[in-house]
This record gives C-alpha cells, sequence and structure tokens, in this order.
C-alpha cells in the first residue's frame, strides 16, 4: 500500500471514523467531512437520493440528506484526476469495512474454480472469491484439497521429517498474500506411536488473503498457487508431493459508473 | 421504477482536472490536507455513504 495513497470521505464525525478505523484496523485516512460541505463543493451530494431510495422502496430517513454519490476518484501523482467511477444509487448495504470494498466496486462471485487432478492421492481446486481485482482489494483464495479415503494429509504442527499441508504463492509484484487458514487438524493415533499427529482426511478447505497492492493498472495476473502435502495411509506415507495450480484473476477497470459485471472466463 | 441514470461526466471533479484541494479531519483528528498528505503518490478517494449505518 505504500505506492498509493488511500483517502476515505464520508459526512461522519471524527468520533464515528475513530470507532470505525479502531474496529477495522483501518490505517489510511478516513476523513470527516461532518456537515458534507466539502462533498457539496465538489459536486458530489446527491439531492435525488430521496427519489432514489423511493424508487428502491426504501423509506425516506434524516440520514439519506447531504450523501455524497458513492465513487471513488483515481489521481494521479500530480493530483490529476485519471479516473472516476460513481454508482447509480444506494441500495442499503452491510456496514463496516464491505462499504469501501463496495465502493470500490468489488465483484462477489467467486470465480471459475481451477481443478489439478495430476497428483497423487490428492484433488485440488482453487477459486478467488472474485474473479476481478481493484487495487487495495483483499481477494480470498480458496484451495480445496480432497484427499482419497483411506489417506489422511498432515496438518500443523507436523512431526519431524513430515510435509504439512501448505499453500504458497508465486511472488508476483504488488501481490501480497497472508498466512493460509485451515480448519483445525484432528488427533491421529496408531498403536506402537506413542505420540499422535495432526492430520487431515476427507475434503479440507484453506483460504489465504491475497491483497492486490499496486498502483491502478497492475493488468490481469495468473495467480501460482503451489499446495504442499504428505500422504499416507494406515500403513504408509508417499513421499511429500506438491501439486501447482494457476488461478487467473482480472484486473478491474475503474471506469465508468455501474458496477462492473462479472468477467466470465475462459 | 428507478430514475433515469445520470451523466457522471458531468458530476463532480472531471477527468483530467487537479483534484481540488481538500482539507479535512482524519479519524484521529488531524486535519490532514489531501494533496500534502500525498506527498507525490498516486491516490484513491472513496466516498462513501457512512461507517455508521
Amino acid at each position: 500500500m505504500n505506492g498509493v495513497a488511500l483517502f476515505a470521505i464520508s459526512y461522519d464525525s471524527v468520533e464515528i471514523l475513530r470507532d470505525f478505523a479502531a474496529t477495522h484496523g483501518i490505517t489510511y485516512h478516513l476523513l470527516s467531512d461532518q456537515g458534507s460541505h466539502a462533498m457539496r463543493r465538489l459536486g458530489l451530494i446527491n439531492d435525488r437520493v430521496q427519489e432514489d431510495h423511493a424508487a428502491y422502496g426504501i423509506k425516506p430517513n434524516a440520514r439519506h440528506v447531504n450523501l455524497p454519490y458513492p465513487g471513488v476518484y483515481v489521481l494521479d501523482r500530480d493530483g490529476v484526476v485519471t479516473q472516476k467511477r460513481f454508482y447509480e444509487s444506494y441500495r442499503e448495504r452491510d456496514t463496516g469495512t464491505g462499504l469501501i470494498a463496495q465502493a470500490l466496486g468489488i465483484v462477489t462471485e467467486p470465480s471459475v474454480p481451477v481443478v489439478a487432478t495430476n497428483a497423487p492421492v490428492v484433488t485440488a481446486r482453487a477459486w478467488l472469491d472474485s474473479p476481478t481485482y481493484v487495487f487495495f482489494q483483499r481477494v480470498v483464495l480458496t484451495v480445496e484439497v480432497s484427499i482419497a479415503p483411506g489417506f489422511h494429509v498432515y496438518g500443523q504442527p507436523a512431526g519431524d521429517g513430515l510435509t504439512p499441508l501448505s499453500i504458497e504463492i508465486d511472488a508476483i509484484e504488488g501481490l501480497e498474500g497472508g498466512p493460509a487458514r485451515w480448519p483445525s487438524p484432528r488427533r491421529f493415533t496408531q498403536p506402537g506411536l506413542n505420540d499422535g499427529l495432526w492430520v487431515h482426511k476427507g475434503i479440507v478447505r484453506g483460504t489465504v488473503p491475497l491483497t492486490f497492492a499496486a498502483a491502478p493498472g497492475g493488468g490481469d495476473h495468473v495467480v501460482g498457487v503451489t499446495v504442499r502435502y504428505q500422504a499416507c495411509d494406515d500403513a504408509s506415507c508417499l513421499v511429500p508431493s506438491s501439486v501447482h495450480l494457476r488461478v487467473p484473476v482480472r484486473e478491474a477497470a475503474l471506469v465508468g459508473r455501474s458496477l462492473p459485471s462479472p468477467t466470465s472466463m475462459t | 421504477m428507478p430514475l433515469p441514470p445520470r451523466d457522471f461526466n458531468t458530476i463532480g471533479p472531471k477527468e483530467g482536472q487537479r483534484f481540488p484541494d481538500v482539507r479535512l479531519s482524519d479519524q484521529t483528528g488531524a486535519l490532514v490536507d489531501l494533496h500534502e498528505r500525498r506527498a507525490g503518490r498516486p491516490a484513491l478517494v472513496v466516498f462513501y455513504r457512512s461507517a455508521e449505518w
């Protein structure tokens, strides 16, 4: 996030923004335009919001006065507007960080899964919770590992010399991957084995948050995902193995004035 | 029926214009000058409904 400054402007008071920032761990600038004077000066106040709401069947509400059109401006290094994107209407939306995400035009439909069946014992599928990204957007990668019946793979913590189930994201400039989260592994005990082992069986889904933090224009990517594991049955273990998936993601342009339509994957 | 769509090209600062100066308090209460704080970086300026509801 170092490359681009992010400002989010609303008519909320400093106190409300302070609470919101604390609750959601927001470190970028939430600017308080209480009274909406700056937004009005910018010509961004939607004076038709009550009519719009009526059109959408939403009852009049005192808080719906002096609202801006929801949208985003993209400024270059000189502060010149290079792109702007606004939405037509306010439908009731979730409170919270989702507001900013929605203002950024985030598509919520998941991408079409990519499947890898070429690995021993395990079939892996991977998809993103959005087929498109907007810079600053956090997209969640889900990796689903289906383990053949009778087998298990090691979870964390793995014993000495064993390879636990893990996800590695190939490096892409501007792409920041967070830690993978897996469901808790199960205790696996065997006669003659003093310490139990932590294992996964059946179908396991892990998630990795990905943030596209490069400047606008980062373009479309293929996110390379390596899933490492070691599969065993009750009698013996296979050598550690890995499977590689290539998950495409497209950059959503911040132009136009309507929500982006889900991108079809080819 | 929804109202007819607006032409957003005519609403707010336009593409190709320098974004106007904005000075507002941030969540810490500090007065922030948007262009000063950009410090030569590109920026995203998001307008949204409310953090409260």
